[in-house]
Formats: C-alpha cells, sequence, structure tokens
C-alpha cells in the first residue's frame, strides 16, 4: 500500500500544484507575469543593443570614399522627400477644408514614435516583436504599428520600457480591410506561417466581383473600420481568392511582407486623442 | 531552496540564449523549442520538491514572454517532470546519452502537447501541421546539439553553489 503510495507521489504532488495555481487570485498572476517578464526583459534589451553597437563598429570601417556616396544618395533622396513633404501638407490641408465644408469626422490623429526591435518571435503559433520603448514613452496599449512596408501589427503589451507588438502575421489578429480602389470591406486574419516561406493571411467576405491571383495580385490596405490603424496602410497581396461554400462570398489568401521576418526598426503610432 | 534557485537560474539563461537564436532565425521562419531540456536534469537528478518548484518555475520564465494564458507552459513543464520523475529509476540517467534521449522524448511530447493546446487559435489548423513538424525536427536537431553543455552547465552550476544532488546507491 505505501509503496504504491510512493509510485504516486509525483502526481499527487502534480495535482496539488495545478490545484494550487488554479485557485490562486488573478492579481497574483498578473504580477508575477509582469515579474518574470521585467527579469528576463534586461536580457533582451542588452542583447539588442549589443546587435546595434556591432552594426556601428561594423559601419565605421567603411571607408570615406563609400560615405560620400551613401550621403549623395541620401541627399537626393532627401531632396525628393522636401517634395513629398510639401504636397502631403497641400493634401492635409485641402482634407482640413473639405473636411470642414461637408462637416465630416477627421481621421484621428497620432504621432510616431519609432522603436528598435529588441527581439523577435516567429513560431508556428504566433509572431510577436519585443521593441525597446514601452511606458517610459507613453505606449499604450492596443496601439498600431508600421513600418515603411506597411502594417507590423499592434502593441498587446506594455511594461516599463519594452512593449510587445503582435504582428499581423499572428492568428489572433483581425483587421477590416479593403481591396485597393474598393469601398467594400472585407475581413483579414493572420494565418500560417511556412517555414522559408512568407507569412500568409487569411481574407473573407470578399465581394464576389473581386479576383485576384499569384500573376494579377490586389493590394490589400486598411480600412476606415479598422479601428485603430488609419486607412490605406498596406497589409499584403491579396493572391488568391476562391468562393467560399457558401457562395455569398469569396475567400482567400493574402502574401504578406517578408520584411515582417528581418525588423530592427518600427514606428508605434499613438494617438492624439484617445477617446 | 538553493537547488531550485540555481536550476532556474540556468533555466533563464537558457530561455536567453534561444531567444537570441530564434531572433536571429526569424528571417527564415523557424522557431527553437526547447522545453524538453528544462526538465530533464531537475526530474532525474533533483528530489520531487526542489525539482518540480524548479520545473514550474522555468516554464512560467517561458510563459511570461508568450502570449499564452499565464501557466500554460508552468503546468506543461510540472506534468512532463512528474512522468519523467516517476520514471527515472528505469531510465539509464547516469550517461548523458541517456539523459540527452530523455530530453528529446520530453521535448517531443511537450512541444506535441502545447501545439494541441495552441491550435485551436489558428484559422487553418490543418495547414499549420507542416511548419510544426519543421520546427519539431529542427528544435530536436538543436536541442541534441545543446543538451550535453546544458546538462554540464546546470550540473557545475550545483556544485558551484555546493549544492549538487547526492546520489543514493
Amino acid at each position: 500500500m505505501f509503496k504504491r503510495f510512493d509510485q504516486a507521489r509525483p502526481f499527487l504532488t502534480l495535482g496539488l500544484v495545478i490545484a494550487a495555481w488554479l485557485v490562486l487570485p488573478t492579481v497574483i498572476k498578473i504580477f508575477a507575469r509582469a515579474s518574470f517578464f521585467e527579469l528576463t526583459a534586461p536580457v533582451s534589451v542588452a542583447a539588442s543593443y549589443a546587435h546595434d553597437l556591432r552594426e556601428y563598429w561594423s559601419l565605421r570601417l567603411h571607408s570615406n570614399g563609400e560615405l560620400i556616396e551613401a550621403s549623395r544618395d541620401l541627399a537626393r533622396l532627401n531632396a525628393s522627400y522636401d517634395v513629398a513633404v510639401q504636397q502631403n501638407a497641400e493634401t492635409l490641408a485641402q482634407l482640413n477644408r473639405l473636411e470642414g465644408i461637408l462637416r465630416l469626422p477627421a481621421f484621428p490623429a497620432h504621432r510616431s514614435e519609432h522603436a528598435r526591435v529588441a527581439r523577435r518571435d516567429f513560431s508556428g503559433w504566433w509572431q510577436q516583436l519585443v521593441i525597446r520603448k514601452g511606458e517610459n514613452f507613453g505606449i499604450p496599449v492596443g496601439a498600431p504599428v508600421i513600418f515603411s512596408g506597411g502594417v507590423v501589427g499592434r502593441v498587446t503589451e506594455v511594461r516599463a520600457y519594452t512593449s510587445v507588438v503582435e504582428l499581423i502575421s499572428s492568428p489572433g489578429v483581425r483587421l477590416a480591410a479593403v481591396v485597393e480602389g474598393d469601398t467594400r470591406t472585407i475581413s483579414y486574419q493572420g494565418g500560417v506561417n511556412p517555414t522559408f516561406g512568407s507569412a500568409v493571411g487569411i481574407i473573407e467576405f470578399v465581394p464576389l466581383d473581386i479576383d485576384a491571383s499569384a500573376l494579377h495580385p490586389k493590394r490589400l490596405v486598411t480600412s476606415s473600420l479598422s479601428g485603430i490603424f488609419p486607412p490605406g496602410l498596406t497589409i499584403g497581396q491579396a493572391v488568391k481568392v476562391d468562393p467560399s461554400q457558401d457562395g455569398l462570398y469569396k475567400s482567400g489568401e493574402v502574401k504578406l511582407d517578408e520584411r515582417l521576418g528581418a525588423l530592427t526598426e518600427v514606428t508605434v503610432l499613438i494617438p492624439l486623442n484617445p477617446e | 531552496m538553493l537547488r531550485t534557485f540555481v536550476v532556474t537560474l540556468t533555466t533563464i539563461v537558457l530561455w536567453a540564449l534561444v531567444a537570441q537564436v530564434n531572433h536571429a532565425l526569424a528571417t527564415t521562419h523557424v522557431y527553437l523549442f526547447v522545453g524538453g531540456l528544462c526538465v530533464t536534469v531537475a526530474a532525474l537528478t533533483l528530489p520531487l520538491r526542489p525539482g518540480l518548484a524548479a520545473s514550474f518555475l522555468g516554464g512560467l520564465i517561458f510563459d511570461a514572454a508568450a502570449p499564452v494564458a499565464f501557466g500554460t507552459h508552468a503546468v506543461l513543464f510540472a506534468t512532463a517532470h512528474a512522468v519523467v520523475f516517476h520514471l527515472r529509476d528505469r531510465l539509464p540517467r547516469d550517461e548523458t546519452a541517456g539523459r540527452v534521449v530523455i530530453a528529446l522524448l520530453a521535448n517531443l511530447g511537450l512541444f506535441l502537447a502545447f501545439s494541441f493546446v495552441q491550435i485551436p487559435r489558428s484559422p487553418a489548423p490543418a495547414a499549420i501541421w507542416p511548419r510544426l513538424i519543421a520546427d519539431l525536427v529542427c528544435s530536436q536537431i538543436f536541442l541534441t546539439l545543446i543538451a550535453p553543455w546544458f546538462f554540464a552547465f546546470q550540473q557545475r552550476a550545483l556544485v558551484l553553489v555546493r549544492a549538487e544532488p547526492v546520489r543514493l546507491l
């Protein structure tokens, strides 16, 4: 009898541990999670700074000739951006005038906060980034995150000096989207991320007259109904749409930007009026 | 208590190293999971309570960095610990090769259990398996390569603080 009890001892202890964990108040679990996260955060952040330092020293090895060439290219790029900024200011002024005349509600304004990526997690179960800015820069939970290629994802956790960004390739992300040039809203959800391939999202409720294929992809952008995201940001390229089983809509696949897995810097859009 | 603390610290080191490898591998969409390695030494060499506590705390470290319900890894690690502990007298736990095989089997079990927990979140559950199998194969190869080092590291850390387990003959 004693021997049988001794054999079952590991499982009895396990049962007690699990039972104790289940009845533990949620407040303690939340506190424990934050503590464990902050305990490990300096490791990722320190490694990220070490990467930056290595990059800096490798850049220092470039010759003066290379730097002069890069500087010339940057000057040209800056000139074209200057023109774009002027055009943008004019467009914004026109938009404001039209909103005033038509009494349209203004799109939510944001301020941009650039942040370095400290850690990337690209598992088959989820995809997320840890960035090197958190409460210390006023980053709120739910803030949209973008890069030069379009949408990156949204902030899901904010800690003292880091934040966690769930990527749009992650199955937990859902967005309202539109095909470029169309106004009808469709549903986007993160999908499967194959090994050595581009991440793929899934679109549903696509109107029947919209077609897309790998040869003739359609650009998918955020809708004004996306909530947190400003409209018109690139999500990806719709490369496949097929009629759904009920025949009322189509569903398909969206190929996401390949650079999502190699991001080193992103921009967090912080709403100026959170309400 | 000291043994639990030391083994948990070594788990943090392992987590940090694997996180950096995963960071570098993100461009290829390969993800390494080495949960089995965190429970092996604790389950094979430590007494039940300090070992179980170390495995549970190791799981909480994994949980804190993952978008899952807090305690998911911890409960799975504790379950794997209890199973390995229950079988340890019948396993070749003194040789490194034997420990590596146990770590591989524990990792396989944990990976599959965790996948079944996470798969309902996916919009295409069947389509996700090729990716998961590729990750599993890479993880097992990586685990085989680093397991001897990690076992030695844990053993040395325990010796360093004079908390090495006493073997009963």
